[in-house]
């Protein structure tokens, strides 16, 4: 698009701040540098404006200004996305909706709430946890990450396994239209009539227009929670207690697998008592009635035991589970420790192919002269590779890439996807072909032409592009401050 | 219907599968009769039929076992009716990933049968399960009582493929648990009656068989007794697989259909003889399931928090009702003259199903109530003992019976009623702006206008 004059920007500017105040534009360069990317920091794009609606109406009213101006837009969160989903196009507007965090209401007889998209999505287990309740999706960043941007990438989280994803969770949704107009998806009722248009347009990452209230359930917390740390020696035996457990007919919260590599990393950053010449540790978490729990816990065990694990600890109480979780939840702020960056992967297989893939994997990286750790939401198949790389070192950065698309391609070869939480974005575009064919796509493309046919609703996302406007690059990722500290992390 | 495109079906998928005449009398929806009924065997073939009526401008109505073919406005056009009864095969099956793939022709009965041999169900119940296939549960988003804890079609359907109006073979989702690669289509599709494509496979995620599962029917003197007591299960540290809300007419038929084809109601919890049918009042049913001793501890806990609210008798009820209960209002009258479905919050279910009663009473008309009470999800049946002589009052019910669920936020559907009631009364709730995104929606697939036209919401 065409670079707006200084006195055209200037004009515009007047006219966003007339629609959201002084204090809700950014307009220098300098400001909008924080917005130029989201947690995938090699994609950069800088914005005209970046603008703070705070309410339904001034979200319609941007948007509406943008497109009279022709100019593409992106409703942004916290940031912590890692497909570069967020980022404006070149030029544009982004809309952060920071300042509409609001949790509106909660039903607890309905088991329901009614919340802005800027509202963090731990605050709303905060907030109805006094009664007993909480919000299920637990994205790894939910001490960061926001309801609204959860809701564009149908995040997960590693008790997604039992409780199902984001779009299991939201009811309905107030969303202004590419073209401005405010209308409701879905309600608060369990269903609605019609095509389930809240349903599709979760995980639509932000194409389909920008959400400005969200009814989503609230659960009651289970009465009893266990975990369990189960030891191999052989990484092959870690991954047939995933399918041993399933095939037991036990359906636990989590299961988590963390490799040797990770356990290192974690054991040298925070020394949470993982054994460190493990090859893989399982840590599942059953949750549930009080009673009956020491028996299937008893069956976790077992099942973990017969698949080969040398040891089997159970957390006796909170601390200890909260011990060994921090394990599993610090594992990226801890690879800081044994590597000056490192490429986060994202991919889905059937659970049942998990010896296989993880062998593959390791071979893959191994051949590209690198390192690879593991830390992934092993029950239902969602690894996060993580391949370690020295950016100064020549050639790393183009080997990382060229791993990553192999894993990749492992991925769709059995079956699995491309993406299992963080979304297509802009990172992934080029690999949609792996799973999809032209139809498939040109109904996807259908689909985004009934909800925003003019485009300029976060251009450039979700569908391959022979030509990218954006550089591509090896995907760096640099840890925030509380993940170094071990307080969260972004998956 | 030309003579060439009938030979041209037959040529597809052979003459034996082409149904005309007389044979076309299962298929006769609102007195319409369609022009002919074709049973594609592959993937291909079903392409090829919806190819060959788009070439000529014949609609297609996707036909699985025909139990939700009466839902929906009347059809303005004679159409082919394109039934997946030969596409019933289990594609897939991989215990260790709990998922599997399956044509769309499948019955829900035949599947849920070979799963179970093998530990596992897809936790999916709704009723006629021996005629209603995947594909047609998938496009009605039909449902059961165990959707209270395992949801409805949207929590389990990860892939689909489909055919499109314009004859293309298309996957959305995939065969992984969880996948945010590209739209979620699988979304779309459920619960598009078919408007949108042609469902003729699917993959869903399973679950594995509980090890128990028992149903416990309380009597209770009134629904709002009743009703407080589901808000004490819904706040309690149980958790129930089903929560079903009967008046006194559908729970007659529920407890004498189980009795009369099976040992029926047991001894009650508490060791007493076996419970009556409550001649008033209204009846919870609740389920759970899980180990034995999670089981048996519900239960009684269960007995326990309903006792203040009034309820009494708690009795194991045969895992007969199961199928009973997903269809509870409609099994209380012969042949039910009219049925609604509602969609309200968890707390309106019993105000509704008490009102919605009165309205009918007050015009003569007898009524049944059943509700999936956890999620909401209420069913009413209407019946004037024959072919209503008028179809005034009928209409005029379930246009009030509309009125209240809407009033409270909520939604109604006309499930099914004789035409002449269905040219009073809109079959679907008038959606306003999220209509026409819907009508936009099918424009972009279907612009033509070939798959089930105008018998949709907002004129789909």
């Amino acid at each position: 698009m065409a670079t707006l004059t200084s006195g055209r920007k200037t004009v515009l500017r007047r006219e966003l701040e007339a629609i959201v105040g002084p204090g809700g534009v950014l307009s220098d360069p300098d400001e909008l540098l924080v917005y130029e990317s989201d947690g995938l920091t090699l994609f950069r794009a800088l914005a005209d404006f970046v603008v703070f609606p705070t309410s339904a109406e001034q979200v319609a009213a941007v948007v509406k200004l943008a497109g009279r101006e022709g100019m593409p837009f992106v409703a942004r969160g916290a940031g912590t996305g890692l497909s570069g989903g967020c980022l404006p196009a070149e030029g544009g507007l982004v809309l952060s909706m920071m300042r509409m965090n609001r949790v509106l209401e909660v039903d607890y007889a309905n088991q329901l709430a009614v919340v802005e998209p800027g509202l963090v999505n731990l605050h709303l287990s905060w907030k109805v946890g006094p009664k007993g309740y909480y919000y299920a999706p637990d994205p790894s960043s939910q001490q960061a990450c926001t309801i609204g941007g959860n809701i564009a990438n149908n995040s997960g989280g590693p008790h997604t396994l039992k409780y199902g994803v984001t779009t299991n969770h939201v009811l309905g949704l107030e969303v202004v239209m590419p073209d401005g107009e405010i209308v409701w998806l879905g309600g608060r009722t369990r269903a609605t009539p019609g095509y389930d248009l809240a349903g599709v347009f979760v995980g639509s990452e932000g194409t389909f227009g920008i959400a400005t209230k969200v009814v989503v359930r609230i659960l009651k917390k289970p009465q009893a929670v266990k975990t369990v740390l189960a030891v191999f020696d052989v990484i092959d035996q870690a991954s047939a207690a995933v399918s041993a457990i399933i095939a037991r007919g036990l359906v636990p919260a989590a299961v988590e697998m963390i490799d040797k590599l990770t356990i290192n990393a974690v054991e040298d950053a925070f020394g949470c008592g993982y054994p460190r010449d493990a090859a893989a540790a399982l840590l599942v978490e059953l949750d549930g009635l009080r009673v009956g729990m020491d028996a299937q816990t008893e069956r976790i065990v077992q099942a973990c035991r017969d698949a080969g694990a040398r040891e089997v600890r159970t957390a006796r109480d909170e601390t200890e589970r909260a011990l060994l979780w921090k394990g599993r939840k610090s594992a990226f702020g801890a690879y800081g420790r044994v590597s000056p960056a490192y490429m986060v992967m994202d991919g889905v297989i059937p659970r049942t192919k998990l010896p296989y893939v993880l062998r593959r994997v390791n071979e893959i990286v191994a051949a590209h002269g690198l390192r690879v750790g593991n830390v992934f939401h092993a029950g239902d198949g969602n690894l996060h590779p993580n391949i370690l790389y020295d950016p100064r070192k020549p050639g790393d950065e183009a080997r990382v890439v060229e791993a990553g698309a192999q894993i990749m391609r492992v991925c769709a070869e059995v079956g699995g996807s491309i993406s299992g939480e963080h979304g297509i974005g802009l990172e992934k575009i080029d690999f949609m072909p792996l799973i999809f064919s032209a139809a498939d796509l040109a109904v996807m493309q259908r689909l985004k032409n009934a909800f925003n046919p003019t485009g300029l609703c976060n251009p450039g996302k979700v569908f391959p592009t022979k030509k990218s406007c954006v550089e591509v690059g090896p995907v760096a990722y640099k840890p925030h401050a509380i993940e170094e500290t071990g307080l969260a992390q972004r998956f | 219907m030309q003579d060439a495109l009938l030979e041209r079906l037959r040529t597809a998928v052979g003459s034996a599968n082409v149904l005309t005449g007389v044979e076309l009398s299962p298929y006769v929806v609102d007195g319409r009769t369609p022009e002919a009924a074709v049973f594609p065997g592959s993937l291909e073939e079903v392409a090829m039929v919806i190819g060959l009526a788009a070439e000529s401008d014949v609609p297609v109505v996707p036909w699985g076992g025909g139990t939700a073919a009466s839902v929906g406005t009347p059809a303005a056009r004679a159409a082919l009716v394109l039934g997946l009864r030969r596409l019933a095969r289990l594609v897939e099956h991989e215990p260790g990933d709990l998922t599997a793939t399956v044509e769309a022709g499948m019955t829900i009965a035949a599947l849920q049968a070979v799963l179970r041999g093998r530990g596992q169900w897809l936790s999916l119940d709704p009723a006629d399960a021996e005629r209603a296939t995947l594909g047609g549960v998938l496009s009605a988003d039909a449902s059961g009582p165990r959707r209270h804890l395992y949801g409805t079609a949207r929590d389990l359907l990860i892939g689909v493929t489909v055919v499109t109006a314009d004859a293309a073979v298309v996957k959305g989702g995939g065969k992984v648990v969880k996948n945010v690669a590209g739209y979620d289509l699988p979304k779309l599709f459920i619960g598009s009656y078919g408007t949108l494509g042609v469902i003729v496979e699917a993959t869903l995620k399973l679950r594995p068989v509980p090890e128990d599962e028992r149903l416990v029917a309380l009597r209770f003197a009134r629904l709002k007794d009743a009703a407080a007591a589901v808000r004490a299960l819904l706040a309690s540290d149980l958790i129930p697989n089903a929560v079903e809300l009967l008046d006194a007419t559908a729970a007659t038929a529920l407890v004498a259909g189980v009795a009369g084809d099976a040992p029926g109601l047991g001894k009650t919890l508490a060791g007493a003889p076996p419970a009556t049918p409550p001649p008033t009042g209204a009846l919870l049913v609740v389920g759970f399931d899980g180990l034995p001793e999670q089981v048996e501890w519900q239960c009684a806990e269960l007995a326990r928090l309903a006792a203040p609210h009034g309820g009494r008798d708690a009795a194991p009820l045969a895992s007969e009702a199961w199928p009973r209960l997903a269809a509870a209002a409609r099994a209380a009258f012969p042949v039910a003259t009219a049925m609604m479905a509602f969609d309200v919050l968890p707390t309106q279910v019993a105000e509704l199903m008490e009102q919605g009663a009165g309205v009918a009473r007050a015009r003569g008309l007898q009524t049944a109530w059943a509700a999936h009470a956890g999620v909401g999800a209420v069913s009413a049946a209407l019946f004037t003992d024959g072919e209503p002589r008028e179809p005034g009052p009928v209409a005029a019910v379930l246009g009030e019976w509309r009125e209240m669920a809407r009033a409270g936020g909520g939604h109604a559907a006309l499930e099914w009623a004789p035409l002449a009631v269905k040219s009073q009364v809109q079959v679907w709730d008038d959606l306003g702006a999220a209509g026409r995104i819907m009508q936009r929606i099918k424009a972009q697939l279907d612009p033509k206008g070939i798959l089930n036209p105008g018998r949709f919401v907002a004129g789909i």
